[in-house]
């Protein structure tokens, strides 16, 4: 437990135990899935019809606002360019499934379909329709595992949505409220405001809703407040969700060592090159 | 072997039939019900039978690889319930001579104590590893009483291949 604790020496052992598992688990999900696929197979005419009908709406709604967004996307690089700031980084989404969430006392986590083959990275948020889910913990070659918000320690840096107050959101534990922590008593929050993931870590993209302040308890004599959120994606909702390929060029890479020359590597200027050349 | 709670001899055990019963204990495990902390642990209750009754054929060894295997499935610190399914085991196999010749309700009330450890050990061992005890998660003690109550269930199905009569008249049935 220990080795496993520290050192994450144990892996090899743990990915070979969940190659054999993990056929077990699917055949085991296959009764619940036939129940859902059952049930909504028989979903009546008028449901669908309706369902139909919201979802016209809902697109609609939505295409106009993409154009929009297109259109102010374009203005926002152009402006951004204008300023010499640092352009924003696309980034790639990867629909993937919840496949369950194991049983386990003190953390809430879930598995995904998809893993390292499908380009997923240690630490890549998930996200639903509403907002940020997760990031992934640990990575197989065709699953995932997920550790949600409420995860102990689980902190994403958020940025007030209302006035763009920079801070970080905490998870406390299965079953409690998040916590917006480090913040003076004076700090202009109010319950309601809505959280948004800020960007500057690196590993969230930023503008993702994270959470929604629900209670605030400020005490004067600490200077110290002690505000409340609740999260504003539901997990047990849908069984679908996004993960986000997202990797920001602006971090700090790992040095590389023994870089292999390629050819565009040789055209380029450098200072070795030149070097190269005159000692020739 | 006598089952003390007829009086009489049964039949030997099939070990074919004990490894489809862990299999299947461990399938249960593996179905998608969500994170309940009162959800039955099948599979502890399978081992701690076989170990009670047949610990020739279920010994710590089978625990600890099956605990590795659940430790997998719930994202666990790899050991924690290899360890703790072993230490069951160990405590049950000690155990057995005294248990098997209790009534089946008080066999239930003994293994209380051992499904309770089952159950808070990975609470206590995240307590000592991070200091902070997780007063909500020792809901699953419930669990444990979930699992002391279906004792008798699984003694009637478990040694329900042992208690079949030895010939069987077809001409007069009982």
């Amino acid at each position: 437990m220990l080795i496993d604790f520290r050192f994450k020496a144990l892996d090899p052992i743990r990915n070979y135990v969940n190659w054999i598992l993990r056929p077990l688990e699917y055949v085991m999900m296959a009764p619940r899935n036939a129940f859902e696929i059952t049930s909504e197979y028989f979903t009546t005419r008028s449901v669908l019809e309706k369902e139909n009908q919201a979802m016209k709406t809902r697109l609609a709604e939505l295409s106009l606002l993409a154009n929009q967004s297109e259109f102010l996307m374009i203005e926002n690089q152009n402006l951004r360019e204008l300023m010499a700031l640092q352009n924003q980084v696309p980034f790639k989404t990867l629909s993937v499934e919840i496949l369950f969430n194991p049983p386990n006392p003190i953390s809430q986590r879930i598995v995904i379909n998809r893993g390292s083959n499908d380009g997923l990275k240690l630490g890549n948020p998930i996200a639903n329709d509403a907002g940020i889910l997760g990031q992934v913990v640990r990575l197989y070659e065709r699953s995932a595992e997920v550790s949600l918000l409420e995860d102990r320690d689980f902190a994403v840096p958020v940025q007030v949505a209302r006035n763009g107050l920079r801070a970080a959101v905490f998870g406390v534990g299965r079953g409690n409220p998040l916590e917006l922590r480090y913040l003076p008593v004076a700090s202009d929050l109010e319950v309601g405001d809505i959280l948004l993931t800020s960007g500057i870590d690196g590993v969230y993209p930023p503008g993702f809703a994270v959470a929604v302040i629900s209670k605030i308890e400020r005490n004067a004599d600490k200077n110290s407040s002690n505000v409340f959120c609740e999260p504003i994606a539901a997990v047990n909702r849908y069984r679908q969700a996004l993960a986000l390929l997202y990797d920001p060029q602006f971090d700090a890479k790992a040095p590389v060592y023994n870089k292999p020359t390629t050819g565009t590597q040789n055209n380029t200027p450098g200072r070795r090159q030149t070097r190269a050349r005159g000692m020739q | 072997m006598i089952d003390f709670q007829s009086g009489y001899i049964l039949r030997p055990v099939n070990p074919a039939f004990i490894y489809f019963s862990l299999f299947c204990a461990l399938l249960l495990n593996l179905l998608p019900i969500g994170n309940y902390s009162w959800a039955p642990d099948w599979l502890i209750l399978c081992i701690v039978f076989w170990n009670i009754h047949q610990h020739r054929y279920v010994d710590v060894v089978w625990a600890f690889i099956l605990g590795l295997i659940m430790d997998v499935h719930n994202s666990d610190l790899l050991g924690l319930h290899a360890f703790s399914y072993s230490l069951v085991a160990y405590i049950a196999i000690s155990w057995h001579r005294r248990i098997v010749a209790l009534t089946v309700l008080s066999q239930a009330l003994h293994l209380i104590p051992i499904f309770l450890l089952v159950s808070l050990f990975p609470v206590l061992a995240h307590w000592m590893l991070s200091g902070e005890l997780y007063w909500w998660a020792l809901t699953g003690s419930i669990q444990a009483l979930i699992e002391a109550a279906l004792w008798p269930f699984a003694t009637r199905i478990l040694l329900a291949p042992q208690r079949r009569p030895i010939d069987v008249d077809y001409n007069r049935p009982l």
